[in-house]
This record gives C-alpha cells, structure tokens and sequence, in this order.
C-alpha cells in the first residue's frame, strides 16, 4: 500500500472515530469544535508556509476573510451556487497569493512580515470602507451551506476539511518538495546552489497556504451567516500564530492540537474579555524559552517515558525510550 | 577550449563600489584554474558572480559559448555548473541522503539516474553511506565539507566553482577534500578554484590567476608559480 492511501485510510478511521462527538455535546460546544477545526485548517496552512519554508507571513488570516467575501458577494450578487462561490473564493485568494508573494518574497524576514501586514490592513479597511459592496462594519449576510444555522453539519463538514488539509500538508511536507521547502527555510542561499528556484517554492508555499486559508474563510463565512471586517484584525493572525506555536511549530501534529487547545481555552477564558490575548502572549514566550517543541513535544516526551513502563502496550504504540 | 570567459567583468554589492573591477580570466575546459589572493581581493565575489547570485554592472561571463550574466544560480545550475561556497554548506536539519537528493535536483525527473548518482557519491564517499540516515547537524566539520563537495559532484557538473575547500580543516581531512577535487578533474570536471590555502592551489592547479583589488595582478602556468611559493605567500599575507 503506498504512503498517500495509508494515509487516507487513516484520515477516514479518524473521521470515523470522531464522527459520534456532535451526538453526545451541546449545540454550542458543537460549535466551539467547528471553530476549533476551522482554526485547526488556518493553522496547518499558516504552518507549512511560516514552520516548514521559513516564510514569516502575516496575512494568512486576510486570504481566509478574500475567500470569504469573494464567495458570499457572488452567491449573493451573481446567483451562482455556494459551491461554486467557495471555489471562486479559492481561486482570486490563490491569485492574490501569487501576486502578493511576487511582490514581496524577494524580501527576507522582518520586511516580508511587516510587508505582508500592511496588505492585511489595506485589505481590511478596504473592506470596511467600501460598505456600498461589503457592507463594512455593517455584516454582510451570506447564504447558509446547509440552509441552517446549526453547527452538527457543519462539524461533519469541517471535519473532513481539517483532515483532508492535515493530509495534503503531509503529503507535501513528506515529499521531496518539503525537502526543498525545509531547504530553502534552513538556508536559502544553500538551496539555490542546488539548482532550486527557491523563489519558485517560496511562492508555492505561499499560494497553498493561502488556499488553504481561502477554503476555511469561505465554507466559514456560509455557517455563521454573516461577515464583517472585526476576523480581518490583527488580533486573528495573532491567534493564528500562539496556536501554532504554542502546537509546536514545524511539527504535523502541533498546529491542530495548539488550535483545538486555544479555542478551548479562549472559551472557557471568555469572560476575561481581552486580557486572554495577554495571557496567551505569556504563554507563546513560554513555550519559546521554555519548550520550544510545544504541546506535541511534551506529549511526545512524555509518551516516552511513560511508554517503556507499559512493556506490552509500548511497544504496540512505537513508543521507545528516550536515549534510542 | 575556454570552457568559461569572465570578460572585463564589474560587480559589487552597494551601489559605487565595484569590488570587481573590471576582472577577465578564462578557465580552459577539463583544467583546474586555481584564484589566489589576499582577504578581500573579490575572490568570493568573483565566484558568486559566475553563479548568479551577483549581477554584474557590467561585461560579460560567458559559460560554453553562452553569455549567464544575467541568469539565476537555478539557471546556471541548470547549464552544469555547480558552486561549493566556504564553510559547511549543507543543510542541517535534513539527513545526509535528503542533502544528495537536492544535489541532484535538477535530475529529479529520471529517477534511475538519481539513483544511480547516489550510489556513485556513496562509492567516493564511503564515510556518508554509514551516515546516509543521519541528519547533517550530527556530522563532523570535515564530513560535512564532504557533503558539501559530494553533494555538488553528485550532478557531474561542467564546471565546479569551489571556495576555500579547506577553510578551517584539519590537515588530514582537507588533504582528502583536494584528493576528491583532483579525482573530480580525471574525470572530466573543469574546476574553478579560490583557495587561501597557496600551497595546496599551487599543487593542484594547471593556471593560476593572482587577483587583488579586484583585477588580475598576474596569471600563468603552474610551473611559473611552483617555483615561486613564498614570495606568493608573503605577498598574499601582506596583501602586497
């Protein structure tokens, strides 16, 4: 059996496994775990093209809220069906990409972030002040996927898309184009001795993750039912950001745990209004100084050391000792 | 033949100051060209111009009868010349096996033949076949001056542009880096060499250019140098 179909039978037993989760909850945290899962997309792709190729970008957060209003304005507008509006949203996100990443990924660290920052901006008050068309700060209305504002189909719907984009950022990642991505984030001048166009890559990335984003925003935008700029701030990227790294950033696994782990807890912190934004802050410098490897590593670790002590379990988890 | 012209080239980094100044030289195909000079002289930037990653201001790098002055270091790869710049040019977090394969990216196509050339850099480099599965940051200095060297021999290049192939080695493993240079040239490659190393450039070049302040202060065979050495070497030093 090849790595990508074992792959995809791992994905369908975990959807399996986790499609009884909406029967047993709560309508709101049905929902809270739709939120989680769409961060969970947002993360992995902020992840493949920050964690595994280097590329500091903040405006991944921006192609979420383009596939968004791209989708709602022309289900709304031009009557095509909300499909139709999500692949439209997909595909202007993947050209702004690629126009924005032609533009800027010449430039290197701190000047593609600050770079990519004042697209987001631009892109956000462009959105706000042209309310003729969006509506700004007034919401705009968007069609519901399922005809319905409740969140269990929606939990199947996002389920599927967080592991059908957890499968296409393994596949790339394991492949030999994540040699390369890996390559060009480790040493970029190295990379093109080797004959890589690196600024081909680099873009590629770009693009992709900006897909992914583009996919999340838009099937998003059609279960809330309304969009406004407020997701397009800032303080979402950041988001994006502490729940990856506090995951474990170029880690598979880090960015959908970090994102279900924040969610949660922003949740359970609601009350605390925007204080929770200062107490992740301290948490990220946590993890920096103190565990870099994040929530991933320390299960990791810990599933090694507790592993050995479980002789006949252990082993059927892979689980070695630690100086293996 | 000339396998590669650099005629009357001009390069820097910041916009005024040329610190190639109107260089010419010519590398004769199947030769080892050896580049000697004083720190700061232009004998990097010499290099890294040939490889697209400096364009010139002006004149020309022509590379088998065609002008690359100003193509991409991808596209010059991609006409067969490879570049091992100073230090440990290796990429650590990947395994020694995944730092062979981007050396033979440009072939990534034919599989067989990638698989072919691995073999080959296992067979001149036994050392990496025991650590193929290793990642490059466990390697030691010299073993990843290897992986730097095998994974630019790996494509059979044209032309191999190398700088200080034994900056910071100790002397038994950089005697070891110019065996594999040498056993690179029996087999075809033309290999441009910049060494501050006077000695080993000296024994193992068939024409040398001095170079300082980036123009060529003198060039000729081999024998003219050989005999030669420590005033070359004084010269060098004092940057005289």
């Amino acid at each position: 059996m090849t790595a990508f179909l074992r792959r995809v039978g791992l994905c369908l037993v975990a959807y399996a496994a986790l499609a009884w989760v909406p029967l047993v909850t709560s309508e709101y945290h049905t929902h809270i775990l739709v939120i989680s899962l769409y961060y969970v997309i947002l993360a992995v792709g902020w992840n493949l093209l920050a964690g595994y190729t280097g590329q500091f970008s903040l405006a991944h957060h921006t192609f979420a809220g383009i596939g968004a209003y791209t989708s709602a304005l022309l289900v709304q507008r031009a009557g095509i069906p909300i499909l139709a509006g999500v692949v439209a949203g997909t595909v202007v996100a993947a050209l702004v990409g690629y126009g924005l990443g032609s533009l800027c990924l010449r430039m290197r660290a701190i000047y593609l972030a600050l770079t990519t920052w004042a697209f987001a901006e631009s892109i956000r008050l462009l959105v706000t002040v042209e309310y003729q068309i969006t509506r700004g700060d007034l919401g705009l209305t968007t069609p519901f996927l399922f005809g319905t504002p409740r969140a269990r189909p929606y939990y199947y719907l996002f389920l599927g898309l967080a592991l059908a984009a957890l499968l296409a950022g393994w596949q790339i990642v394991d492949s030999r184009i994540g040699a390369y991505l890996r390559a060009i984030r480790d040493d970029e001048e190295a990379a093109a001795t080797m004959g890589v166009d690196t600024f081909k890559w680099k873009r590629f990335a770009f693009v992709v993750s900006a897909m992914f984003a583009a996919v999340a925003g838009a099937f998003q935008g059609h279960y809330i039912g309304l969009l406004s700029p407020t997701p397009m701030k800032f303080n979402e990227m950041a988001t994006i950001i502490i729940m990856v790294i506090a995951g474990g950033l170029r880690t598979f696994g880090g960015p959908p745990l970090g994102a279900i782990f924040i969610e949660v807890l922003s949740e359970l912190l609601r009350s605390w209004g925007e204080i929770r934004m200062v107490l992740f802050a301290v948490l990220v410098i946590a993890v920096v100084r103190l565990y870099p490897a994040g929530l991933v590593g320390l299960l990791s670790t810990a599933g090694a050391r507790i592993g050995p002590r479980l002789p006949r379990l252990g082993p059927r988890l892979g689980l070695r000792r630690p100086a293996d | 033949m000339a396998l590669l012209e650099v005629d009357e080239v001009a390069a820097g980094y910041v916009e005024g100051i040329d610190i190639l100044a109107g260089i010419s030289l010519r590398v004769e195909a199947g030769s080892v060209t050896g580049i000697i000079g004083p720190n700061g002289a232009g004998k990097s930037t010499l290099l890294k111009t040939i490889f697209g990653f400096l364009h010139p201001r002006r004149g020309r790098v022509v590379h088998d009868g065609r002008e690359i002055q100003r193509s991409a270091p991808h596209e010059v790869k991609r006409l067969g010349v490879s570049y091992v710049p100073q230090g440990a040019n290796v990429f650590p977090q990947l395994t020694v096996q995944e730092n062979l394969l981007l050396g033979a990216w440009v072939e990534r196509r034919d599989r067989a033949r990638v698989a072919r050339m691995l073999e080959r850099a296992y067979e001149t480099f036994p050392r990496l076949r025991e650590k193929r599965r290793h990642r490059a940051t466990s390697l030691s200095g010299g073993e990843a001056k290897m992986l730097s060297l095998a994974k630019e021999l790996v494509t059979d290049p044209k032309l191999l542009l190398v700088d200080e192939p034994s900056a910071g080695l100790a002397p038994r493993v950089s005697h070891e880096v110019y065996a594999r240079l040498v056993e690179a040239r029996a087999r075809g490659v033309t290999i441009l060499l910049v060494d501050q190393n006077i000695t080993k450039a000296v024994e193992v070049s068939d024409y040398l250019y001095v170079i300082e302040g980036g123009q060529v202060r003198r060039q000729g065979p081999q024998a003219d140098f050989a005999d030669h050495l420590r005033e070359l070497i004084r010269d060098s030093l004092l940057g005289a």
